[in-house]
């Protein structure tokens, strides 16, 4: 069994399928992106042209109005979702009276696919007919009207992604707080460490791989969203992330080359904030053991 | 006496009995031409709307009884029902047997080839031409989807107009009529221009907001995150002004006035300027309604007036369980600027949109003998009228004589006769072979004139520029 052959073969239908469905569509995409190809222009075949494509979507208004939404949106969602999930976690890892029921409930937004979330959330904010804009022009006099404000539409959808991803966010922090060992704890409480400090100094570091890793997914999550926000808003000013902006190049326009290389663009960018993210977190924890 | 009543009721058996003989041979017909393709699935993809969904409640299920053929009809949204037949034909990957063409889309599909010829393939496959379907029964709707030797690339499925809607309630309730006529000083009526369309539109507002009621003064089909509201805006509201072709010069491959284009000229700013002013007395879902809200809106009597897409007169006019104004619905022409109808009249342009779209077979499909015999059915005579009456939708002549459509004409205040005299003042889109790249970059603009942020001026002269850029990358500019 410890022949590495034998270790390679059990991982080779993994690696065989990444590699058709995972990494092909990636050289395929990198090809594209190389290429003006629309379909349906005159010209309707491949024809190489080189860095222009990205040279244009460095001009192109539409496209970095759309990745500014999009940080705006990742950095109000995620920063919510990961302070109530802790709050939340925190709250769970004591006893009180329905925990389970309210574990259950809490959980219950991330078993609904994003497709129908987003449609839940339209029919409850589409003015005229929603109870949120309802109840809010009666209430508090608001008018809240998607269509017509785009922040309006904006908030909207961090509020619909907070609903529905803070439960994945508490269940990974509650595994995280499980697994601190109670003695440190103990042991900072004992020499007068207040519950900040606790927290800051003893809680924080321990949980510090977990976030790191909820941290990431849901940035990669938050950054390519595109079904749940579709639903509720179609796009629109306030809501057309970089997702969907790609989705509408590529499919209504058809502009395959174009969409290849933003969504090239835009996988840099993920990566290139992921692993600024990791410096920033890995690098003072290092300077913490200093 | 006797007599007379034994002669008719022997001519009567006989008729039947004729009928049922060739009802049984028709219903051999179909059996013995389907036989080799017996228990085959043929899929299709639509958008959802009144006809559609009448194709997958109906009609399939009788051809698959006649046949053995199944047919999984997908009646999905708009956008949806493009992305997955493009995909499908662009990769040949064979999913759908027949795909909904839309009138505008045509042109596009065509200059890729992506559809069968199916005069050519009826033609090639004689066991397979149903002498009950005729493509010369069509209306002339189904020319938009004939190649220049005048080949049938689509059966026609649905056709309509948008028109001019309004709740004969509201307009002719006396002591509405009295408060109008005091306040503006003319009869409240059906509006035949803009300035009397604002009017009303003005005062139905101040009306529902005075009664409390959730009443608006006009439908705007305003969405700032779908195409609709460029829809509406390129094919309804300016063609009623004088824009025609969305302002495109396709000789000259452009938008720019500057360059033979129409779209930052001054009927456009003209056209787009009043339908803004329409918003603040739209419902305040207008600016996420697309053309299925824009009908719900109108059904759930939330407007006084509007324009609405006429496959939604039917149901809106007749279906209690989904509408509030039964029975109250009037219809009429859109309003137009002076001269309009008259250019239309002439040939020289048209008043609004000649909607409607056909089901084509793909090349990339595996079953298209069987899809043929589908088509042919739906295609078929003796089909229409039911269809027309449920789905407000006529592309055969002869549907407009059919009794069930004369006493629906009647519950929808004349809807199928305004679509039979006055349907040639309508136009399908222009023949653009670049109809959805060229209207995703108009979207942006026209959706930020709704929010405030471009001035109608600003926003068409930088739609029309950016028109110009996306022709010339496409190939088709100057």
């Amino acid at each position: 069994m410890r022949n590495p052959r034998t270790g390679w073969l059990l991982l080779s239908p993994t690696l065989i399928i990444l590699l058709i469905f995972g990494f092909a569509p990636f050289l395929y995409v990198l090809f594209v992106g190389f290429n003006q190809w629309n379909v349906f222009s005159a010209d309707d075949g491949l024809v190489f042209n080189g860095l222009d494509n990205f040279r244009r979507l460095v001009f192109d208004d539409d496209f970095l109005h759309s990745v500014g939404l999009t940080a705006r949106f990742a950095i109000f969602a995620i920063g919510s979702e990961i302070i109530l999930g802790f709050v939340l976690a925190q709250m769970l890892t004591r006893n009180f009276p329905g925990k389970s029921l309210f574990r259950i409930i809490h959980t219950l937004p991330l078993m609904v696919a994003p497709i129908a979330v987003g449609a839940i959330w339209r029919l409850l904010v589409i003015p005229g007919f929603g109870p949120v804009p309802f109840f809010l022009d009666r209430w508090f006099d608001l008018k809240y009207q998607i269509g017509s404000y785009p922040d309006q539409a904006l908030w909207t959808s961090v509020i619909m992604d907070v609903w529905h991803w803070t439960p994945f966010v508490t269940l990974t922090m509650l595994a995280g707080l499980s697994a601190i060992p109670k003695e440190p704890v103990e042991q900072a409480k004992v020499d007068g460490a207040s519950r900040f400090q606790v927290f800051w100094y003893v809680t924080l570091p321990f949980l510090r791989p977990v976030l790191l890793t909820t941290v990431f997914i849901r940035i990669m999550d938050a950054i390519r969203t595109v079904d749940e926000v579709w639903m509720l808003a179609g796009g629109g000013p306030g809501t057309r992330f970089t997702g969907i902006y790609i989705w509408r190049v590529v499919f209504p326009r058809t502009d395959y080359g174009y969409g290849s290389s933003i969504s090239l663009i835009t996988l840099y960018l993920t990566i290139v904030l992921c692993w600024l993210l990791f410096i920033a977190i890995s690098g003072r924890r290092k300077g913490e053991v200093e | 006496m006797k007599k007379r009543f034994t002669f008719i009721l022997v001519i009567a058996i006989a008729l039947l009995a004729n009928m049922s003989l060739v009802s049984a041979d028709m219903h051999g017909w179909w059996a013995e031409a389907a036989a080799p393709y017996a228990g085959a699935t043929i899929r299709g993809v639509s958008e959802s709307t009144p006809p559609s969904n009448y194709v997958a409640d109906v009609l399939a299920a009788q051809f698959t009884e006649l046949t053995g053929i199944n047919v999984e009809f997908e009646t999905t949204s708009w956008d949806q029902m493009y992305s997955k037949a493009i995909n499908d034909m662009e990769a040949n990957t064979g999913i759908y047997d027949f795909v909904y063409i839309e009138q505008d889309i045509i042109y596009s599909y065509l200059a890729q080839d992506y559809l069968v010829n199916l005069t050519q393939f009826a033609a090639d496959n004689p066991d397979l031409a149903y002498e009950g379907y005729d493509e010369s029964a069509f209306t002339s709707f189904a020319d938009y989807f004939k190649n220049a030797d005048g080949d049938l690339f689509g059966v026609p499925m649905e056709a309509f107009v948008k028109v001019y809607l309004y709740r004969k309630d509201l307009f002719e309730d006396a002591d509405i009529m009295a408060a109008f006529e005091e306040e503006y000083g003319y009869p409240l009526a059906p509006a035949e221009n803009f300035d009397q369309y604002r009017d009303n539109a003005m005062f139905f507002t101040a009306y529902g907001e005075n009664m409390d009621m959730d009443l608006w003064g006009t439908t705007v089909q305003g969405s700032t995150g779908h195409p609709a509201s460029t829809y509406e805006f390129l094919e309804s509201i300016g063609p009623s002004f004088g824009l025609y072709n969305w302002g495109i010069n396709l000789d000259a491959g452009s938008a720019m006035s500057a360059n033979g284009g129409a779209l930052d000229g001054d009927t456009a700013v003209e056209a787009l300027t009043f339908w803004l002013s329409m918003l603040p007395f739209a419902p305040p879902e207008a600016t996420s309604s697309t053309w299925d809200e824009v009908a719900s809106s109108f059904a759930a009597g939330r407007a006084a007036q509007g324009w609405v897409y006429g496959e939604n007169a039917a149901w809106i006019a007749t279906d209690e369980s989904r509408s509030a104004v039964t029975g109250n619905v009037g219809v009429r022409l859109p309003v137009t600027a002076p001269g309009v109808i008259e250019a239309a009249e002439m040939g020289d342009g048209y008043i609004g949109y000649y909607d409607g779209g056909a089901f084509g077979v793909p090349h990339s499909s595996r079953n298209k003998e069987a899809t043929l015999l589908w088509l042919q059915f739906i295609g078929q005579s003796s089909v229409q009228a039911e269809w027309a009456a449920a789905g407000a939708r006529i592309t055969h002549t002869a549907t407009f004589d059919d009794p069930l459509i004369a006493e629906q004409d009647a519950k929808v205040d004349g809807y199928y006769t305004l679509l039979e005299e006055q349907g040639p003042l309508f136009a399908g889109a222009p023949p653009f072979p670049f109809h959805a790249q060229v209207r995703e970059v108009i979207d942006p603009f026209i959706q930020r004139a709704i929010l405030g942020e471009l001035s109608p001026a600003d926003a068409l002269s930088q739609a029309a520029a950016a028109v110009d850029e996306e022709l010339s990358r496409l190939g088709y500019g100057m």
